[in-house]
């Protein structure tokens, strides 16, 4: 069976959950060819080396203005050409915000529906499953899609990265496209990107809010819990997005990743946008909600308010 | 100017029916329905191009068990009208299906401007029907908008991206899907508009009405296909501290981190 991935470029690199979903699609039995599609106003060799390395057979690359940043119609242009040379039997992203605008697309033009968020894929005989949670993970739905070309995207931060890949260069083949003005209905004006002062990444605790902090001056608890743990601050984007905490501290598929050996999860219901970016060794969650998404993931939960827990946490601590 | 919001009608979250108990609907009660979320995302944006362009909005509810509750409610946060859309014929758990039947509405509605819809089809975890419904009907969108200024040509639109944000600008005419941010934070009902939601008449139509037959919106033309449904039994258990007073919680929680080594602080 051939895959068709779309390559996603972040930053002049090959995005994360783009790899992890190669490298995922090099381990399901019954997946013999992985192709992979690049698309910018420039494609570096870099680029194709890398996807190689994590067993790409063969990339398409399309190179044009148009391209520089991702618009729908564009990449759908591109990406009907590029599924029509390649033939896959199965086209699949990445569930970044690109690969979740590009995928239902694709779909439609072929005349099916999608799997998304994606968290396994199985083939059984000639079929592929796609294993898809719901009801905040609680649940799992398996389907099958009926059609001559499977669509499916993968959740963020469902597959890990190889780190040490050992794959060759890859087949190219270079595919020219033209594109008219009604390609260009859509206009892009800038990307704002999010400042990141402060790296999460390599934090051993970290204390993180969520909507239900409830404020920015309700903030000062997590900062000053943190503190007392010699942690880092983080949060969730509703939080930044209302300014409640700098941009930087957000957490998740939009912000950044995290591995701490500890993890507190104050007021943070556990959407997967934010649980995609926490990979921690310890859970502890509070939370009011005791049906929260959160609780399914921690390993210790309080059921109750974090402002009348969070308080007494840092005093016994201090104390 | 008129503008179609799509909504959807979901089991409350806080409802504690675990796993596949939360799907079935036969334990599931009319308080439990509310509007999802992330479509009261929706409805506040076409609600703010109410307020500032003196819009028409009009909401319409194809997905839950009693979608009459929902439109009213829109209604009362301040839509104009409301259509609903009940056919057991409709399939509606596969989002291809789902956009077909959306655009058989907006066929029969004949003019309107903008489209908005949550980001989220949350019965389904579906985030999908923003993308097709645009490819369906030939239009320009923008998935993921986090904020909207009407400009002369269209929009100017803030949307979700990993690592910030992008601004993009869409024509006049076309779809927009609103996530959970502070611009799109919904209002709540007034009471002069439960008032009017008590008072509307909300048409209900049909698959039939809307020219769409069961071979092409029921179960046998879905292409997504269900082969399983089960429970995810969970490989570890959750410490629970759910009773008592604050103080006895977090002693409860700091003898048990010690009790597993669980080291706090760096």
């Amino acid at each position: 069976m051939k895959i068709l991935v779309f390559g996603q470029i972040r930053e002049e690199t090959i995005e994360e959950n783009t790899l992890g979903v190669i490298n995922k699609l090099a381990n399901v039995s019954g997946i013999t060819v992985i192709e992979s599609a690049l698309l910018g106003g420039d494609v570096s060799n870099e680029l194709i080396e890398e996807l190689g390395k994590h067993g790409v057979n063969k990339v398409y690359t399309v190179k044009a203005p148009e391209l520089e940043v991702y618009l729908s119609r564009p990449y759908v242009k591109s990406f009907l050409e590029i599924i029509e040379k390649s033939e896959p039997n199965l086209v699949i992203a990445a569930g970044t915000v690109y690969g979740e605008d590009l995928i239902p697309r694709l779909a439609v033009h072929h005349g099916v529906s999608c799997a998304q968020r994606i968290t396994d894929l199985t083939v059984e005989g000639k079929e592929f499953h796609f294993h898809t949670p719901v009801r905040d993970d609680q649940a799992m739905k398996i389907y099958k899609i009926e059609g001559a070309i499977k669509f499916a995207t993968s959740r963020s931060g469902a597959f890990f990265v190889n780190e040490n890949p050992s794959g060759g260069l890859p087949d190219i083949e270079t595919v020219e496209i033209s594109f008219s003005d009604e390609d260009k209905l859509v206009k892009h004006i800038e990307i704002k990107k999010a400042e990141r002062t402060v790296n999460l990444k390599d934090a051993k605790v970290i204390v993180a809010g969520g909507r239900g902090v409830g404020g920015k001056e309700q903030f000062q608890i997590i900062r000053d819990l943190a503190k007392i743990l010699g942690g880092e601050i983080g949060a969730t984007r509703a939080c930044t997005d209302v300014n409640w905490i700098e941009e930087t501290y957000e957490i998740g598929q939009t912000g950044q990743s995290v591995s701490p050996d500890l993890y507190i999860a104050a007021g943070i219901s556990g959407a997967p946008q934010h649980l995609s970016g926490v990979k921690a060794k310890t859970l502890i969650a509070i939370n009011t909600d005791e049906g929260a998404a959160i609780f399914n993931y921690a390993d210790y939960g309080i059921v109750g308010d974090l402002h009348a827990i969070l308080p007494i946490l840092k005093q016994k601590l201090q104390g | 100017m008129k503008i179609i919001v799509f909504i959807e009608q979901i089991v409350s979250t806080q409802v504690k029916l675990q796993g596949v108990d939360y799907f079935d609907s036969s334990r599931v009660s009319e308080d439990d329905l509310v509007i999802n979320p992330s479509s009261k995302n929706a409805l506040e944006g076409a609600l703010k191009l109410k307020d500032d362009l003196s819009a028409e909005v009009t909401a319409v509810c194809v997905r839950g068990l009693k979608p009459n509750k929902a439109l009213r409610e829109a209604i009362a946060m301040g839509c104009t009208d409301a259509i609903e859309v009940v056919d057991e014929t409709i399939h509606t758990d596969d989002p291809l299906l789902l956009a077909k039947v959306y655009v058989g509405i907006l066929e029969k509605i004949g003019e309107f401007d903008l489209v908005l819809l949550g980001v989220e089809e949350q019965s389904t975890s579906s985030y999908a029907i923003g993308a097709m419904l645009s490819e369906k009907l030939g239009l320009p969108s923008v998935l993921y908008a986090e904020e909207l200024e009407v400009i002369d040509t269209g929009y100017k639109i803030g949307h979700v991206l990993e690592g910030g944000r992008k601004i993009v600008v869409m024509p006049k005419k076309g779809v927009i899907s609103c996530s959970d941010s502070q611009y799109f934070t919904p209002r709540y009902t007034s009471m002069r508009g439960i008032l009017t939601a008590k008072r509307a008449v909300i048409p209900v139509w049909t698959a039939a009405e809307l020219g769409l037959s069961s071979n092409v919106v029921g179960k046998e033309a879905a292409s997504l296909v269900e082969v399983s449904f089960s429970n995810i039994v969970l490989d570890k258990e959750s410490y629970m501290i759910t009773e008592g007073e604050p103080e006895e919680k977090v002693d409860n929680l700091l003898s048990k981190l010690k009790e597993d080594e669980v080291k706090l602080g760096v």
